[in-house]
């Protein structure tokens, strides 16, 4: 295959992969919330409202400027969140493997990476209403700690991502890891021709199944957990949710957000959301998310609702844990990751 | 300051930062501002300025007749309306000493023990959101609803039941025989529901680590900041109005008193005294005595200036007031629960987690509507001003 | 139906103002029109904290002293299109807080009626109105919304 072929098959895929991926992503909160409610024993909003109509309200609200430090930067990290996000999804396309590293796992690692440190400058950025410059004559009945320095809610949002930086990512990484170990290869199409080796040399048409996932391995199972739990942190979901605990920091870096900004946060949540679970469905069962053979990217369409419907269930059963409680789970967790590592060298 | 008296100074501690939360704010169902000082993630300070949602009611009271003023009197909270008509009338009967009918006082205590339930029902689910447990707290809000139906059956409104008048209740709040049955029916259901649902809380380890170890407040503290009620109760504190209140002699029930003095006793001591109530309600619908339901014979003359306490759900309150010769109303006080309980819950969120000092404060159920006073000392002698005064005093910040 | 307008139809973001009054409307709002009994939600409703997400500004209670310069601010923060929906009777007349003075005359701490501060859209009377009468005066809210440019 000469370049420019390969080149244009490139970008088609990425397209068509990105455009399928955000429509598809943008009913999976709708279904999270749909699972939720009947949890609470509610009928729920319909599946489409808090995503796809949402985001496409927002769209067609007023554009008014945020408040924030350096506004121009404040708007450009949710962009910049959206692009790091979509490549992200395309690991999990079989024609990025063939670019650089694009297919290995020290790709998926550095924009998972960039995707936490957004946080920190969202947060670092916004300075919303709801906080400290709410007007109160609240300094002036005194205090006992005069001169202070006040802090807007998300910056103290600002310094909870980093630590969750610290020791939250922790886990999805050693998880990450297992796959590429046990496929004895940094490359992700090693991995998958491990678990699925028709994969590459079906027609087009074909439903090339793997013949042995490596989810259903002892080191893969175990892997899963830390995966699982690792992605609900990547999300801020509960329990992990405190770097926008609803109760004290409200939402987080992403309060100031209005109109299509707030459009383009919800692309971005919601893409990482169906992103990392395709690539899970890539790494642990060796199902790509290739446009090029229809039935194998509808499959890991299908299996990529698994995680999210999970993830639902959890945050239905959670309540937020404080830092007194992550750095426990997350060590336990870490310690999961390494002992499915070391039974992996043996596969 | 320090070099005048160094016997009271304090210890210095260092302070890195301040976050202000409200009064517009997820985690307060009312308006008040919440300013904790912080270090890294650990509250060492906390202040609550609650004088926001002021309304000059105890000056509007002044000059009313009585009868109007009850009206008032109801307003004054929407959580525990009925405890504040009830009161209200308790006052004006013991001043000008008016026989209240049996059966209108035991109705009384129904409809006090059923506000009861959607106060204490509230406070899980508000708590349990402030927790980030959203499950638990719609099923909360799910339970209450059997409660706030019962309300609106007795007394025609779902939170305004309007239920005590001078004298007695009002005639149309009176129970007939098919709500009675409703009420008894209701109940048995609510008990088995709900105890479903204490168990289920009681069991999840995720919610039980998040409460329990938080928020201490010893018992000599809640007797040092007068924290009433199940706050008091749940640091060991055996204080209930109840069992001097002649309302409540016929019935029998036990006062829940805890030792732990954690967000788990006061969540705890919650659940456990609902059960309590479900019995006192019990009684009152099999033994209710026949009889008339107001006493009409009185007239509103001069009265002395007459207390009366009460048990309400957050602790004691008290209400006040004296009559002039045309009956009108003179020097209206209002001391609610909160008021003490604000100190308690200051004092209980230090050297906590921000995100455990949200719960503890939630866990002391403040109820802020109505204590917004802001009290100045002078030279010994404290005076009340309003908001008005300490702005222009003190000025205003943007 | 233009996708704009189907779209402000389908996911409306209401948000909750207190404005000090009793506090009653605001637990029939933000407790018993979100419990299951009621379900705001089923109604494609959604309930936001966060002015920047919101549509819909719902304000209860008398507009106390203090709260006057948060309102303002508040309602300026929400893009347009955006709508006001006063609950209870003390948004639109200042209820018995207003009415109902002993000798002091006027109440001077309360800035009730609502329309003196910010255009209101929807009343929905009553102390404190009943959860259905609040919902269908969010619902009512929704036309303008949807008609806006």
């Amino acid at each position: 295959m000469d370049t420019i072929s390969f080149t244009l098959l490139l970008i088609a895929s990425s397209v068509i992969a990105i455009v399928i991926a955000t429509l598809y992503s943008l009913v999976l909160p709708g279904i999270e919330r749909k699972v939720q409610a009947r949890i609470q024993q509610r009928i729920g909003p319909p599946i489409l409202t808090p995503g796809f109509w949402s985001v496409i309200k927002f769209t067609y609200k007023e554009k008014v400027e945020p408040i924030a430090q350096m506004p121009r930067l404040y708007k450009c990290s949710v962009y910049l969140g959206v692009v790091v996000v979509a490549f992200l999804l395309l690991f999990s396309t079989p024609y990025w493997w063939a670019v650089l590293s694009w297919g290995s796992i020290l790709g998926i690692v550095g924009l998972l990476k960039i995707e936490e440190v957004i946080y920190v400058f969202m947060g670092s950025q916004s300075q919303s209403i709801l906080s400290t410059s709410m007007p109160m004559p609240d300094l002036a009945k005194g205090s006992k700690h005069i001169g202070t320095r006040r802090e807007f809610v998300e910056q103290h949002s600002a310094e909870r991502a980093i630590k969750m930086m610290a020791i939250g990512s922790l886990p999805i990484y050693l998880a990450l890891i297992v796959p590429f170990v046990v496929g004895k290869s940094i490359l992700i199409s090693d991995v998958v021709s491990f678990q699925n080796p028709a994969f590459f040399s079906a027609p087009w048409y074909g439903l090339p199944l793997p013949s042995h996932p490596i989810l259903f391995t002892v080191p893969g199972f175990l892997a899963t957990i830390p995966f699982f739990l690792g992605y609900t942190i990547l999300l801020n979901e509960k329990p992990f949710s405190i770097l926008k605990a609803k109760i004290d920091v409200i939402e987080g870096g992403v309060l100031e957000y209005a109109s299509t900004l707030r459009a383009a946060y919800y692309v971005m949540r919601n893409l990482l959301l169906f992103a990392l679970s395709s690539i899970f469905v890539t790494l642990f069962i060796g199902i790509p998310f290739d446009p090029f053979t229809p039935f194998v990217f509808l499959l890991n369409m299908l299996l990529s609702i698994i995680l999210p419907v999970c993830l639902a269930v959890l945050v239905a059963f959670s309540p937020i844990l404080t830092f007194r409680q992550i750095y426990p789970v997350a060590i336990g967790l870490s310690a999961i990751g390494v002992l499915a590592m070391i039974l992996a060298v043996s596969i | 300051m320090a070099s005048q008296n160094p016997v009271k100074q304090k210890e210095v501690v260092e302070i890195e930062k301040e976050l202000s939360f409200g009064p517009i704010h997820p985690a307060l169902l009312e308006p008040y501002r919440i300013r904790l000082f912080v270090n890294d993630e650990y509250v060492e300070d906390c202040e609550l300025t609650v004088n926001v949602a002021y309304r000059g009611i105890e000056k509007l009271f002044e000059g009313l007749p009585i009868e109007r003023a009850l009206v008032i009197a109801e307003k004054v909270c929407g959580i525990c309306s009925n405890v504040h008509a009830f009161n209200a009338v308790r006052v004006i009967e013991g001043g000008l000493n008016i026989e209240v009918p049996t059966r209108a006082s035991y109705i009384r205590v129904l409809v006090h023990e059923i506000q009861r339930m959607t106060s204490h029902l509230l406070f899980f689910g508000h708590a349990f959101e402030v927790l980030g447990h959203e499950t638990f707290a719609m099923r909360s809000f799910l339970l209450r609803e059997t409660f706030m139906d019962l309300m609106a059956y007795i007394g025609g409104n779902r939170v305004m039941a309007s239920v005590p008048i001078i004298g007695g209740i009002r005639p149309r709040a009176d129970l007939t025989e098919p709500l009675k049955k409703t009420i008894l029916s209701r109940l048995d259901e609510f008990e088995d529901k709900y105890t479903d649902y204490v168990n289920r809380i009681m069991a999840d380890p995720m919610v039980m680590s998040r409460l329990t170890g938080v928020g201490l407040l010893s018992k000599d503290e809640a007797i040092k900041w007068y924290a009433t009620g199940p706050t008091g109760r749940a640091s060991g504190w055996d204080f209930d109005l109840r069992r001097d209140m002649k309302e409540y002699k016929p019935f029998d029930f036990k006062v829940i008193v805890l030792n732990e003095g954690d967000n788990k006793a006061r969540v705890v001591a919650r659940a456990l005294e609902i059960f309590e109530s479900i019995k006192i309600m019990r009684q009152v619908v099999k033994n209710l005595p026949e009889g008339p339901v107001v006493n009409r014979q009185w007239i509103a003359g001069k009265m002395d200036y007459t207390i009366a306490y009460i048990e309400t759900y957050r602790g004691e309150l008290m209400h006040s007031y004296g009559l002039d010769e045309h009956g009108l109303i003179r020097n209206y006080k209002i001391r609610t629960p909160t008021i003490t309980n604000l100190a308690a819950m200051e004092q209980a969120c230090i050297g906590d987690h921000v995100t455990d000092a949200m719960v503890t404060i939630a866990s002391c159920d403040p109820c802020l509507t109505c204590c917004t006073r802001a009290e100045v000392v002078e030279k010994g002698r404290s005076r009340v001003m309003t908001d008005q005064e300490v702005v222009r005093n003190y000025g205003w910040r943007h | 139906m233009s996708l704009k307008a189907r779209s402000r139809r389908n996911a409306i973001h209401a948000m909750l103002f207190y404005s000090g009054g009793c506090n009653g409307c605001d637990i029939e709002v933000a407790n018993a029109l979100l419990s299951p009994r009621y379900d705001l939600e089923q109604y494609k409703v959604l309930f936001t904290w966060n002015p920047r997400e919101a549509d819909v500004l719902i304000v209860s209670g008398i507009i106390a002293w203090q709260l006057l310069e948060p309102l303002k601010k508040i309602y300026s923060m929400i893009p347009n299109p955006k709508a006001v929906v006063a609950i209870g009777s003390c948004p639109i007349n200042g209820n018995v807080y207003k009415n109902l003075v002993g000798d002091i005359g006027v109440n001077e701490d309360i800035f009730a009626p609502l329309d003196n501060i910010i255009p209101v859209d929807v009343k929905v009377p009553g102390c404190p109105p009943r959860p259905e009468d609040i919902l269908e005066g969010v619902v009512k809210g929704v036309p303008k919304l949807v008609e806006a440019p």
